[in-house]
C-alpha cells in the first residue's frame, strides 16, 4: 500500500545535458534577441570607445530580461547567439590571432549572467527572508550579474592587457568601473520594461494602475529638489557630490515602488550619462560611475523592496480574509450538522409513513396512488440525500482506503447535482471503467470534486458542465469541463474552493491542474495515482 | 410452529420522539411483530421483569438516560434479549462501542433504512428465541446435574467427571442420563450447542 503524502514526483528529464539545449518553444525568443542584440550592440558603439567599454550598453538588459523569462537554462541559446552576432558584424574574427581572446571575451557575460540568475532562482526558492519576495530577486541578480560579468573579465584584463588594449592596474579598474556602470545602466533600465511588457503580452501582468497626483508631485518636488542642490553645491565651487541625488532616489524607491523608482533612475541618467560622454580625467569619470551606479543600484532595490512588502502586506490581507471566511464555514458547518440532525428525527417518521401509505393504496383509486408513490419516492430520497449529506459534513478521521473511481465520481456527481440544476446547468457524467481504483478518503477527495464542478456551474457559459474520469498511463484522471459565460459577473466566493481542492488533490499525491483555452473553454484536471484492484 | 412465527416476537421501541417511536413500533406491526413504543426507558425498565421482549429498538440520544446505559440495565434483566441501536449523531465510535460493548445487534443511521431495520429485528428475535429455547431446557436440572453438564460440555468424560465431583462413575451416568432426557438433547454437540 503506497502512502497517501507520496509527493507527485514531476516527470524529470533523462540528462543535464538536456535541459541547457534550447528547445523549439525557445528558437523565436532566440532569433528575437540576435536582432535586438545586434541593435542594441550597435547603438551602445556610439559612445563605447578605448578604456570603458561602454557607458550605457542595452545589450545587458536584453540578455537579463531573456536569462530571466525562459531560465538560466538558456545559458547556451544565449552564448551562441552572442557569438553568432559578433561574427557576423565582424567583431570576432576567426583568422586573427586573438580569436580566443575575442571569443572569450563575448562568452564570459553571457555565462556570469547565467550563473547569477542561476544562484538567485536557487537562492530564492529556499529563503524564507523578504530577499525571496518578488521583485527582490530580480533586483538581486540585476545588480549581481554585471558585478560578476565585470569580475570574470578581471583576471583575463591582467593576464593579457595587450589584447584589451587597457594597460596598467589603474586604467584596467577604471574601464571595468564603466563596464559594470555600463552593464548595470543597461540592466536596470531595459530588464524591467521588457519584462512587464512580456508579462503583459502573456497576460499575467496587470496594467499599471493610475499614479495618484500628490505621489507625483511630491516624487517630482523631490527630484528637482535634490538636482537644485547639485547645481547649487557646485555654482559655489563644492564640488558635485551625488548624496542629494541618491537620496532622492531612495526615497522616490520606498515611498512609490519600483515603477517610480525606475522613472527615477531614467531622469538621473538622462542627466547625467551626457556629462560622462565628454573628455575628463579618469578618476573623475570613475568617481561619477561609481556614484551614478551606487544611485542606481539603491534606487532600484529601494523601490523592490517596497514592492515586495507591499506584495507581502496584500498575502497577509488576502489570508486574514480566508481566516475570516473559514471562520464563517465552521459555524455554517456547525449549523448545517444542527439542522441534518434536526431534519432527519422528523423524516424518519415521515419516510416510513409513506411507504407504508404507498404500500396501503396501490390496489386504491389511482389519483391517491400516485400520489402517495410520489411523497413515498420523494421522502426516500430526501432520506437518502441527509445520510449523505451528513457522512460528507462529518469529522472523518478515517484512514485512506481503495476506492472505485466510479463511486468517487457518483459520490461528487449525487452532492453537486442539486446546485447545477438549481443554476439550470446540465451535469453531464461520462462513463467511468469500474476497474480504476485510487486509495482515498472518500469524503475529503469528493469535497474537492464537488469544489471544482460547483465553480464549474457557476462559470458555465452555456449551461453545460462534464464530468469525467479516464486512465492516463499510471494515472488517474478527472476532468471538469464548462465553458466559459462572456462577461461573467463577479462572483461571491473568494476561489476558497479551488485552494481547499489543491490541497486535497496534492495530500493524496495528485496534481490539479486548470486552464482556459482559445475558444473560451476551461478545464479543471485532477491526476491522482491509480492503484491495484481494492484489497 | 411456522417459519413466520419463528421470526417474529416481542417488541420494544424507546426514542424521545414519540410519533418516530409510534411509526416504527407501527411498522414492525406491519411485519408481523407485536411491538410497543415507549418515550421513557426508565417506565420499560420497570414495566420489563413482568413482560420481557425479543427485542428492544432503541435511540442512543435520549434525556436522562443515553440507549448505551439504558441497553446494560436492561442486559441485567433479562441476558436474552437483542437489541438494536438507532441515532441520529451516528460517529464512529459508537458504531463500534454499540456492537462490542453494549451487545448491540446493528446500530442504524437515521433517517431510517427500513429494509434495514426490518432485518436486523427479525434476526434479533431469532436469536433471543434461540437462547430462550436453550436456557429453557437447562433451566430444570438439578444443581447436581447443572454441575455435571458444566462439565460435560467442557469436554470431560465420565471419570474425571467423577474424579472432580467425588462421586462414582455410575452415578455419573445416571446424572447424564437425566440431562439428556430433560433437554431432549441427542448427543454431546447439542448439549454443547444448548451451553453457548
Amino acid at each position: 500500500m503506497t502512502t497517501l503524502a507520496r509527493p507527485f514526483a514531476l516527470p524529470r528529464p533523462s540528462s543535464r545535458l538536456a535541459v541547457i539545449v534550447p528547445t523549439a518553444a525557445d528558437l523565436p525568443w532566440l532569433a528575437g534577441y540576435a536582432v535586438a542584440f545586434w541593435v542594441a550592440h550597435y547603438v551602445a558603439a556610439e559612445w563605447g570607445g578605448r578604456g570603458f567599454y561602454s557607458l550605457l550598453y542595452p545589450a545587458a538588459g536584453l540578455r537579463m530580461a531573456l536569462l530571466w523569462r525562459r531560465g538560466p537554462r538558456l545559458v547556451l541559446g544565449v552564448a551562441a547567439t552572442e557569438v553568432a552576432v559578433q561574427f557576423v558584424t565582424g567583431i570576432i574574427d576567426p583568422l586573427s590571432a586573438g580569436f580566443a581572446t575575442q571569443l572569450g571575451g563575448v562568452v564570459r557575460p553571457a555565462l556570469a549572467y547565467a550563473l547569477v540568475v542561476l544562484l538567485v532562482r536557487r537562492m530564492t526558492d529556499h529563503a524564507t527572508t523578504s530577499l525571496s519576495v518578488a521583485p527582490m530577486p530580480l533586483g538581486l541578480a540585476s545588480v549581481g550579474a554585471p558585478v560578476a560579468a565585470a569580475m570574470a573579465a578581471l583576471p583575463w584584463s591582467l593576464w593579457r592587457p595587450d589584447l584589451t588594449g587597457v594597460s596598467g592596474m589603474r586604467e584596467v579598474i577604471a574601464s571595468l568601473t564603466g563596464f559594470i556602470v555600463g552593464d548595470l545602466l543597461g540592466v536596470l533600465l531595459l530588464t524591467p520594461p521588457l519584462l512587464w511588457l512580456a508579462e503583459l503580452a502573456s497576460g499575467s501582468a496587470s496594467r499599471p494602475a493610475r499614479p495618484n497626483i500628490a505621489g507625483v508631485i511630491e516624487a517630482v518636488l523631490v527630484l528637482l529638489f535634490s538636482f537644485a542642490s547639485e547645481v547649487l553645491l557646485a555654482s559655489i565651487g563644492l564640488g558635485t557630490p551625488h548624496t542629494p541625488l541618491l537620496l532622492a532616489v531612495a526615497w522616490i524607491g520606498l515611498r512609490f515602488g519600483r515603477t517610480a523608482s525606475w522613472l527615477a533612475i531614467v531622469a538621473v541618467a538622462a542627466m547625467t550619462l551626457p556629462q560622462t560622454a565628454m573628455p575628463m580625467r579618469v578618476d573623475a569619470r570613475l568617481a561619477l560611475h561609481m556614484s551614478l551606479a551606487s544611485i542606481m543600484v539603491v534606487g532600484y532595490l529601494a523601490g523592490s523592496f517596497a514592492d515586495a512588502q507591499a506584495r507581502t502586506r496584500s498575502d497577509l490581507q488576502r489570508r486574514d480574509r480566508l481566516l475570516f471566511q473559514a471562520e464563517r464555514l465552521k459555524t455554517l458547518r456547525a449549523m448545517s450538522v444542527a439542522v441534518i440532525h434536526e431534519i432527519s428525527q422528523p423524516l424518519s417518521t415521515l419516510a416510513i409513513e409513506a411507504k407504508h401509505l404507498h404500500e396501503i393504496t396501490v390496489s386504491a383509486d389511482v389519483e391517491i396512488a400516485s400520489t402517495a408513490a410520489l411523497i413515498d419516492r420523494k421522502a426516500a430520497a430526501l432520506s437518502t440525500l441527509v445520510r449523505r449529506l451528513r457522512r460528507f459534513g462529518g469529522r472523518t478521521v478515517d484512514k485512506p482506503t481503495p476506492l472505485p473511481l466510479a463511486t468517487l465520481i457518483a459520490t461528487a456527481a449525487a452532492l453537486a447535482e442539486p446546485e447545477a440544476r438549481s443554476h439550470d446547468v446540465t451535469l453531464t457524467i461520462e462513463p467511468v471503467a469500474p476497474d480504476l481504483v485510487v486509495l482515498a478518503q472518500e469524503v475529503e477527495l469528493a469535497q474537492a470534486i464537488v469544489n471544482l464542478v460547483r465553480n464549474a456551474v457557476q462559470a458555465s457559459g452555456d449551461g453545460r458542465v462534464s464530468l469525467a474520469a479516464t486512465q492516463v498511463g499510471d494515472q488517474a484522471r478527472i476532468v471538469v469541463t464548462n465553458r466559459c459565460r462572456r462577461n461573467r459577473p463577479d462572483q461571491a466566493g473568494m476561489g476558497v474552493g479551488v485552494l481547499v481542492a489543491r490541497a486535497i488533490v496534492e495530500a493524496h499525491g495528485g496534481s490539479l491542474a486548470r486552464v482556459g483555452d482559445d475558444i473560451g473553454e476551461a478545464r479543471a484536471t485532477i491526476l491522482l495515482p491509480l492503484i491495484g484492484e481494492p484489497q | 410452529m411456522t417459519v413466520s412465527d419463528a421470526l417474529s416476537g416481542t417488541v420494544y421501541v424507546v426514542d424521545d420522539d414519540d410519533d418516530l417511536g409510534a411509526t416504527v413500533a407501527r411498522l414492525l406491526c406491519r411485519h408481523g411483530h407485536v411491538a410497543e413504543s415507549f418515550l421513557d426507558p426508565v417506565a420499560l425498565l420497570d414495566l420489563y421483569p413482568q413482560a420481557p421482549a425479543h427485542c428492544v429498538v432503541t435511540d442512543v440520544m435520549m434525556g436522562d438516560i443515553d440507549g448505551f446505559d439504558f441497553a446494560d440495565r436492561v442486559r441485567a434483566l433479562d441476558a436474552a434479549v437483542a437489541i438494536v441501536f438507532m441515532t441520529a449523531w451516528p460517529t464512529t465510535a459508537n458504531a463500534v462501542d454499540s456492537v462490542r460493548r453494549y451487545g448491540g445487534l446493528d446500530y442504524l443511521e437515521k433517517p431510517l433504512d427500513e429494509a434495514r431495520l426490518l432485518a436486523a429485528v427479525a434476526e434479533g428475535v431469532a436469536w433471543s428465541r434461540a437462547q430462550r429455547t436453550a436456557i429453557a431446557r437447562t433451566a430444570t436440572l438439578t444443581p447436581r446435574q447443572r454441575q455435571v453438564f458444566d462439565l460435560l460440555v467442557k469436554g470431560h468424560n465420565n471419570q474425571a467427571i467423577a474424579a472432580a465431583l467425588d462421586i462414582s462413575p455410575k452415578t455419573v451416568e445416571d446424572h447424564r442420563a437425566a440431562i439428556v432426557a430433560k433437554t431432549g438433547a441427542n448427543g454431546i454437540a447439542q448439549l454443547i450447542a444448548l451451553a453457548r
